[in-house]
């Protein structure tokens, strides 16, 4: 049974990350990539759109640059052929501040040919925030607005 | 039909029952016992607090559609796997009080028993649904250090 391009792509990136290793994660992304976290872009650069596989491998290395991956799991996930959606809850260092930061995050990926051509990431961003401040955001409880 | 198309169809149908604001038809998709969890900042919105059972999913539902109307989604992705479905959509809400159309991404996860979803978890680029709801910009608040002061 052939492994799920999933898998493969999930270890590359933690190596790519973790241990600045990016030349398997390189043959794993198709030339015409479409990639996207969603977030502030003004506090997160690594964040936004990205389209082709050079913008996306510098924002891979920009995310290796900034973070350290200490532990994550999956919460949910589901494999279709050339498709997974994934729930995860990831323990990242922050290098520059070496504080931890917990982030739950939702990822939609497709393959075609065994390379990435679409990831959308979502993230719980407040969250995230409000850890990378290392306060809360003291805003207008909203009632009856929200 | 394979289970994972029956509950691709189920979430569809919940999707459009609540959109059309019938919420007893999107509760019949649901177990009694059907807990619901978004992540997001529920000290700012706290009617995004964790649900637990039908009773409080409908009060949740019940806020949701007397602050919002014009309720769309638009699925991009939809996967199954055995008893779990994954959707990610874009989601258009108007507000009531002024028709401003809310536009963001949501990631929902779905867990079915016995036909019925008992488990809903959601989430969604927070800080950006925080901005809509309150009209403004968070960042200029947090730079300022007024209202963000910890």
């Amino acid at each position: 049974m052939t492994e799920h391009s999933l898998w493969r792509f999930s270890r590359a990136l933690h190596r790519a990350i973790n241990d600045r290793r990016f030349e398997e994660i390189e043959t794993l992304i198709d030339d015409d990539v479409e990639w996207a976290l969603y977030g502030p872009i003004d506090m997160f650069p690594f964040l936004g759109a990205r389209h082709g596989k050079d913008a996306v491998l510098a924002v891979i290395r920009q995310i290796a640059d900034n973070f350290h991956v200490r532990r994550f799991e999956r919460e949910s996930i589901m494999l279709g052929v050339d498709s997974a959606a994934s729930m995860l809850r990831y323990s990242l260092t922050a290098l520059d501040s070496d504080k931890p930061i917990s982030l739950r995050v939702a990822q939609f990926a497709q393959f075609r040919a065994g390379r990435l051509i679409s990831l959308r990431v979502l993230i719980d961003t407040f969250d995230l925030v409000e850890q990378a401040l290392g306060r809360a955001i003291h805003l207008p409880k909203m009632s009856s607005a929200g | 039909m394979t289970i994972e198309s029956l509950n691709k169809q189920r979430v569809r149908h919940l999707l459009d029952a609540f959109a059309r604001g019938d919420i007893d038809a999107a509760l019949a998709c649901c177990t009694d016992d059907v807990s619901f969890l978004t992540h997001a900042p529920i000290d700012v919105l706290p009617h995004m607090a964790p649900r637990h059972g039908k009773s409080e999913l409908r009060e949740f539902w019940q806020t949701v559609l007397s602050r919002y109307s014009d309720i769309r989604h638009k699925t991009l992705h939809i996967l199954a796997d055995g008893d779990a479905v994954a959707t990610y959509m874009q989601a258009y809400f108007r507000k009531r009080s002024n028709d401003r159309i809310m536009q963001f991404d949501i990631a929902v996860f779905y867990s079915f028993r016995d036909g019925l979803v008992s488990e809903i978890r959601e989430i969604i680029d927070s800080y950006d649904l925080v901005q809509q709801v309150l009209e403004r910009e968070i960042g200029p608040l947090i730079t300022d250090g007024q209202p963000g002061e910890g």
